[in-house]
C-alpha cells in the first residue's frame, strides 16, 4: 500500500471541507475506535475525561461544552441489555435519542459518582436533547 | 504520487512505536469525510495536525490504566502526543497553538487512527498530556 503525502493528505482534506455556518450538529459512530462521538457546535475542541465511558470535549473560544465521545460501544450495549433492559422501550423507529443514552451512562454508574461527571452527564443529555441528534440502533446493538 | 489505496482507508506516513522507525497508519475514508464536513478548521486539523502527530510525536503512550475490564478490542491501543506550531480557527484560519494543550491521536491494534484532538498538558512538562501516568498502561516512545 502506497504511503500518501502530506501534502496530497491536506489537499484531499480541504477539497472535502465545508465552512463552518453550514455545519449540523451529529453523532456519528466511528466502528475503528467502537466509539460514538457527538458534536454540536463546530468550534474547535479540547477534551476532558470525565469516566471509562465518556470524554467531554469543551469549545476552545467558549469553555462551554460543545460534544463528546462515548467510548467502548460494544461493551456499552452489553452492559444496558444486561443491567437496563429496560432501555430498550426508548429506541424508536429503529433510532437511539443520544440523550437516553447519556442518562444510561449515568444510571450505570457503580456507587455514587463524583458531582462534578454527574453534572457533565446532565449536560451534554441537555445539549443533545436540544440539538435533536440521535443514532441508528444497529450502531449500538441494543437491544 | 499515485496512491494504492485500501478499500475506504488511506496510509499515511507515521512512527512506530515500538521501534521508532518510519511505519504507516491508516484512517478511513468515512471518518476524514466526518470530519471535513464539520468545518475548515477540523479539516485543517485533520489534515495537517495529524500527519505532524503521527510523525513528529513527543511521547506514544500505550494502554489505558483505568478500564480495568478493557475487552480485547483495546489490545495494541496507542495515543500519539505532540506540541504543533499552530491551531485552526473553525474557519480554517492558522492560529497560535493553545497555550497548556497538546495535540493526541488515537490508533487502534489494526493501526488505525480513529480519533484526534486537544487536551490539556502535564503541569510540568507541556510536551505530554495531563494525568499521562494515571490515563495511560505505559509510554511506548
Amino acid at each position: 500500500m502506497t504511503i500518501m503525502s502530506n501534502e496530497e493528505f491536506a489537499k484531499r482534506m480541504m477539497l472535502m471541507a465545508r465552512p463552518a455556518n453550514e455545519f449540523k450538529p451529529e453523532a456519528t459512530y466511528d466502528a475503528d475506535g467502537d466509539c460514538i462521538e457527538f458534536l454540536a457546535k463546530p468550534d474547535p475542541f479540547y477534551e476532558e475525561r470525565i469516566d471509562d465511558l465518556v470524554t467531554v470535549y469543551y469549545s476552545q473560544k467558549t469553555n462551554e461544552v460543545i460534544g463528546s465521545m462515548v467510548k467502548g460501544v460494544s461493551k456499552l450495549a452489553k452492559r444496558l441489555a444486561e443491567k437496563l433492559p429496560g432501555f430498550a422501550i426508548t429506541i424508536e423507529d429503529g433510532r437511539i435519542r443520544l440523550e437516553h443514552l447519556f442518562l444510561a451512562g449515568i444510571w450505570l454508574q457503580e456507587g455514587k459518582p463524583p458531582a462534578i461527571r454527574i453534572l457533565a452527564y446532565k449536560k451534554l443529555a441537555e445539549i443533545a436533547e436540544r440539538a435533536s441528534v440521535d443514532v441508528p440502533e444497529a450502531m449500538c446493538d441494543a437491544r | 504520487m499515485a496512491t494504492d489505496e485500501k478499500p475506504g482507508r488511506i496510509s499515511l506516513r507515521a512512527i512506530d512505536p515500538q521501534t521508532g522507525q518510519e511505519s504507516e497508519v491508516l484512517i478511513s475514508h468515512a471518518r476524514m469525510h466526518a470530519v471535513a464536513r464539520r468545518s475548515l478548521g477540523h479539516a485543517r486539523e485533520c489534515g495537517e495536525l495529524v500527519p505532524h502527530t503521527l510523525q513528529h510525536p513527543t511521547a506514544i503512550f500505550e494502554g489505558l490504566r483505568r478500564d480495568e475490564d478493557e475487552d480485547k478490542r483495546a489490545e495494541g491501543w496507542f495515543c500519539y502526543c505532540s506540541k504543533p506550531a499552530c491551531s485552526y480557527d473553525e474557519n480554517g484560519v492558522e492560529q497560535p497553538p493553545y497555550p497548556k494543550q497538546v495535540f493526541l491521536v488515537f490508533v487502534n491494534r489494526d493501526k488505525v487512527a480513529y480519533n484526534w484532538r486537544w487536551a490539556k498538558s502535564d503541569q510540568t512538562d507541556d510536551r505530554l498530556p495531563e494525568n499521562h501516568e494515571q490515563r495511560f498502561e505505559r509510554r511506548a516512545l
